[in-house]
């Protein structure tokens, strides 16, 4: 059997030497259609607007694209219509996408001017109005919807997001919390670091090598007021300067366009009271 | 991340008093007047630079309190005392020099940090160092020139109450 494998592995190696050049293998390249190819006898026509910029062809500007879907065969969500693009319509459209139910924060982008998840926004059902699908706002884009994430998660990392403990467990089993310490997460162990916020807030968008961003500060507060955590006072330090927090002039984007609900504004202003004390 | 402020009427403006130096070259001109997006962009964004590997976390900056919670402290402390400082003098009728040095130290400090968060808003350092420092240099010399400039009124003068309530009941 494990000769029989080794042939097999040997034959499959040098497949591609027998390959005829024109079955080689390249990208597929779509025409794009704008239009729904198969609309219903009483078709509800909505224009949908979507930013497209192209890594491979960088010298060409970024442009908007308009799509026309039916909505009565596309589902109620934004993201149901931008699958149905990709699906149907133009397979070189290019957005993140995991969970379609507002828990994974990958198809976070910025739909009608909100920074907002598409599988928690509706369709406008006003058709006369077209919508507008843009990449998070002051992000460098990888393609098409995708933003570069990777500051973000930098800064994520630097707020060391887990728990820190030097002295054992009580009864060496569990850290043990009352009811009271463990109200004081809700509202802030919800937050999926999809970005809306950080990328919504201007002082972010001025100062995004320095200031941490709504979204990290709020995760740097949830690990401030855990009763578990023993290095409060190193994570207090380490945001004891004039950019990390002190950048944020209370504008409140972040919580106007959380999709979650969550109050970064409110996490802030209270890592601001938790440094003074 | 932060591409500036692009503000089409300059553009438009610069665009047009540019024109006669670009006559010899008429068509680059007419590609100018025909942009529809900044071709001269006022500090435009610098391609996307990522320090460290992709794994490693930003820097944690060093702790400086007297830019951070004491400062802030300070700003608020200020703010919240000017509330008082500044009705007091009015309600009560009363013309005191001392309140009205008080009032005008924390007018001047108040203003001071305002305009010094300004500048560390949007003229970063790394990216402008001699604009951050001239900014902040400005800024200095204008709050010294305030400070001077109250203390004469105060002394040599009627003083910032009481010409308030001479131009309020003119």
């Amino acid at each position: 059997m494990a000769s029989l494998r080794t042939t097999a592995r040997l034959f499959a190696a040098s497949r591609p030497l027998f390959r005829p050049a024109s079955f080689a293998r390249s990208y597929a390249t779509v025409e794009a259609k704008s239009v729904d190819p198969v609309p219903s006898d009483n078709p509800n026509m909505k224009t949908f607007k979507v930013y497209r910029w192209n890594p491979d062809t960088p010298t060409e500007k970024p442009t908007m694209q308009s799509y026309q879907l039916d909505l009565n065969k596309t589902g109620p969500m934004m993201l149901d219509a931008l699958i149905r693009i990709k699906n149907e319509l133009d397979p070189t459209l290019t957005f993140r996408r995991s969970c379609r139910e507002g828990i994974c924060g990958s198809c976070a982008m910025n739909i009608d001017g909100v920074n907002t998840l598409a599988c928690l926004c509706r369709i406008p059902t006003d058709t006369a109005k077209e919508s507008r699908i843009y990449p998070l706002p002051h992000t460098y884009v990888v393609k098409d919807l995708v933003p570069d994430l990777t500051l973000f998660y930098k800064q994520y990392k630097s707020i060391k997001p887990y728990l820190q403990r030097d002295t054992p467990t009580a009864d060496g089993l569990e850290n043990r919390q009352s009811p009271a310490d463990r109200k004081k997460l809700d509202g802030l162990y919800e937050c999926i670091l999809c970005a809306c916020c950080s990328t919504s807030c201007p002082s972010y968008w001025w100062n995004s090598e320095e200031y941490l961003g709504p979204a990290i500060l709020l995760q740097s507060y949830r690990w401030l007021v855990d009763s578990r955590d023993e290095k409060t006072a190193e994570r207090k330090a380490a945001l004891d300067n004039s950019m990390s927090v002190y950048r944020c002039h209370t504008i409140l984007n972040c919580t106007r366009t959380c999709p979650k609900g969550l109050n970064p504004g409110r996490a802030i202003a209270e890592t601001k009271k938790i440094l003074a004390a | 991340m932060a591409s500036f402020a692009r503000p089409s009427l300059l553009r438009q403006t610069l665009a047009t008093t540019r024109s006669p130096l670009l006559r010899q070259n008429v068509g680059v001109s007419q590609v100018v007047a025909f942009h529809a997006s900044a071709r001269k962009q006022i500090l435009p964004p610098l391609p996307q630079s990522i320090e460290g590997t992709m794994n490693d976390p930003v820097p944690v900056p060093s702790p400086h309190p007297m830019e951070g919670s004491y400062h802030w402290t300070f700003e608020r402390a200020v703010c919240v005392g000017l509330i008082p400082l500044s009705i007091a003098p009015f309600a009560a009728g009363s013309l005191n020099p001392v309140m009205d040095a008080i009032l005008c130290s924390l007018l001047v400090a108040h203003s001071h940090i305002g305009f010094q968060a300004a500048i560390i808003d949007y003229f970063r350092p790394q990216r402008v160092p001699k604009f951050y420092s001239l900014c902040n240099w400005l800024l200095r010399a204008f709050t010294l020139t305030t400070a001077v400039g109250l203390y004469e009124f105060e002394t040599n003068d009627v003083g910032v109450t009481e010409a308030l309530r001479r131009i309020w009941n003119a």
